[in-house]
């Protein structure tokens, strides 16, 4: 499904920030990102998401190189894709319902098709009383819950997460990685990028530690 | 048949519900939010190019048509010109010319016209005066000829000259030429002045296309991440720029068709006397635009509201481009 080989990264002329990455991620598998803040987790999801390209080596994701890809046959990939950010990239002048429903507007998808599936999953992560809010108002915990539900609600073969529990409490963080963990079991791979140890002893599920722009898998 | 099948997924109705000002729009349909697209200063500007493009058109419009009529008008007669030589003659003259024109084929009316016609003819420039009789006018007949089967000109032209002295035809053939001149020359002209106005269009769109998609950046991310192709998200930005289009060039439209209402009256308010209007109609005709005129105006608003869409998606693509 993914396939990195030899990848080094670096912006402009400054130093490699990733160095020599090669790793390979099988349908149906999951995985923790980890390491010190500053290991390049955030830029490693990047490559993974297609928004940067590597300075060198090799990336395939879904069998295709994505140096020779276009940037529709990229939007077509990243639609198999969902994505978790750390900031949660939610846009402020929609609903929480519209957020959500994005991915399945982009596809070209009706309405009335998935207008109850999106309220459906919104009630699942505790937002059924904030559909109709617009993210201005919703807390951090909120936003990060949304942003996971945009992530999923397609379905995606590929959930890559930054810090996806990082903004919410226990009980929430427990409920969100039972909801990763139901996706991975309907065979999505799933990649979380994260810092919680606690969440990570929770699965028994391969890390990929990057520590000065290594990675290492454990 | 990607083209059709381009054709047949576009979101119409989308495209046709960025037309409503910003407060009629379906909320879902705002991926892009209208009042990050432009302000009323880009409306103000488009209304007033497509106020010009249209009333560029119209009156081109009208010129054509005048000149088309009097070119008619003119290539159904001929004009038969008597030199006052000798004044004690020339009715006698007249008499003459006018029998041997009403026997040759092909004309079917032949009026011999008094030295007062002739004379009322000079008004408009020497002003009515009793003085004009005293002056050597020619004297005109003025022959209909049968359009669809028309007499040999030249032959006439011979005897008449050949029989009578001091008698010439005129054929109109140099009026029609200037009078075509004036009417290319005025399409040009109102062609340069579209051409003009388009390119301005053109240039205040690319600048707001820039514009909106450098304020709408992180929309823009978020829609790539979650697998937005160009061109979806190019529509999502060209449907305003229809919707602006449309609006702006209809008010653009509707102000050109109003000065083409008002102008006879506007003219007359300011001054313009008889020899005015006769000027005015000489030039435009009535100085009022038919439905084809109108019509026009309707296609000048659809141009702008095309160019406003062609020019936003190429706009939004390129700087697509650029970011990848």
């Amino acid at each position: 499904m993914i396939r990195f080989e030899n990848v080094g990264l670096r912006y402009g002329t400054g130093p490699e920030i990733l160095r020599d990455v090669s790793f390979h991620v099988i349908p149906g598998s999951f995985h923790f990102l980890t390491g010190p803040s500053g290991a390049g987790k955030t830029t490693l999801l990047r490559l993974l998401f297609m928004s940067l390209r590597p300075t060198r080596g090799l990336i395939f994701v879904f069998g295709e190189n994505v140096s020779d890809l276009s940037a529709a046959g990229r939007a077509e990939l990243r639609r198999r894709i969902g994505i978790v950010f750390q900031d949660f990239r939610l846009l402020d002048h929609l609903t929480t319902w519209e957020n959500v429903a994005l991915p399945l507007r982009v596809m070209g998808k009706k309405e009335s098709d998935y207008r109850e599936d999106v309220t459906d999953l919104l009630r699942w992560v505790g937002l059924g009383d904030r559909i109709d809010a617009c993210p201005e108002i919703l807390s951090g915990g909120e936003k990060q819950r949304a942003a996971i539900a945009r992530a999923v609600i397609g379905r995606p073969e590929l959930l890559l997460a930054d810090e996806p529990t990082g903004n919410v409490d226990p009980v929430i963080a427990d409920r969100l990685l039972r909801l990763f963990v139901e996706l991975n079991r309907l065979g999505t791979s799933v990649i979380i990028a994260t810092h919680d140890y606690g969440l990570m002893d929770q699965l028994d599920a391969p890390r990929l530690v990057l520590y000065e722009g290594h990675l290492e898998i454990r | 048949m990607q083209f059709i099948a381009d054709i047949r997924d576009y979101p119409w109705r989308n495209l046709f519900a960025g037309i409503l000002p910003a407060r009629f729009q379906p909320k879902t349909a705002q991926l892009v939010p209208s009042a990050s697209i432009a302000g009323n200063a880009l409306t103000v500007v488009i209304a007033i190019m497509s106020f010009l493009a249209c009333l560029t058109a119209g009156a081109v419009y009208m010129v054509n048509q005048s000149a088309e009529a009097w070119v008619k008008d003119i290539s159904s007669e001929i004009t038969i010109e008597l030199d006052p030589v000798n004044a004690a003659d020339i009715e006698k003259k007249i008499t003459l010319v006018s029998l041997f024109l009403a026997k040759q084929a092909g004309i079917t009316h032949v009026k011999p016209m008094t030295a007062e016609d002739s004379a009322k003819l000079l008004e408009p420039w020497l002003g009515h005066s009793e003085a004009l009789s005293a002056l050597p006018i020619p004297r005109l007949i003025a022959v209909e000829i049968n359009r669809s089967n028309p007499p040999d000109i030249k032959a006439i032209s011979e005897a008449l000259s050949q029989n009578f002295e001091g008698v010439t035809l005129d054929d109109h053939r140099q009026w029609r030429t200037e009078i075509r001149t004036l009417t290319r020359s005025a399409a040009l002209g109102g062609i340069a002045v579209l051409v003009l106005v388009a390119a301005a269009t053109v240039a205040v769109i690319v600048s707001a296309t820039r514009s909106a998609m450098a304020s709408n950046r992180e929309i823009i991310e978020v829609l790539h991440f979650v697998g937005a192709n160009e061109r979806f998200i190019s529509r999502e930005f060209e449907r305003h720029f229809v919707g602006l289009g449309v609006r702006a060039g209809i008010v653009g439209a509707v102000s050109a068709g109003l000065v083409f209402l008002l102008l006879p009256s506007v003219m007359h308010v300011l001054g313009g006397g008889p020899v005015t209007a006769t000027e005015m109609s000489r030039l435009v005709g009535s100085g009022e635009l038919d439905l084809k005129g109108y019509l026009l105006c309707a296609l000048v608003v659809l141009v702008v509201a095309g160019l406003c869409m062609i020019t936003s998606r190429v706009g939004v693509i390129r700087v697509l481009k650029s970011y990848a």
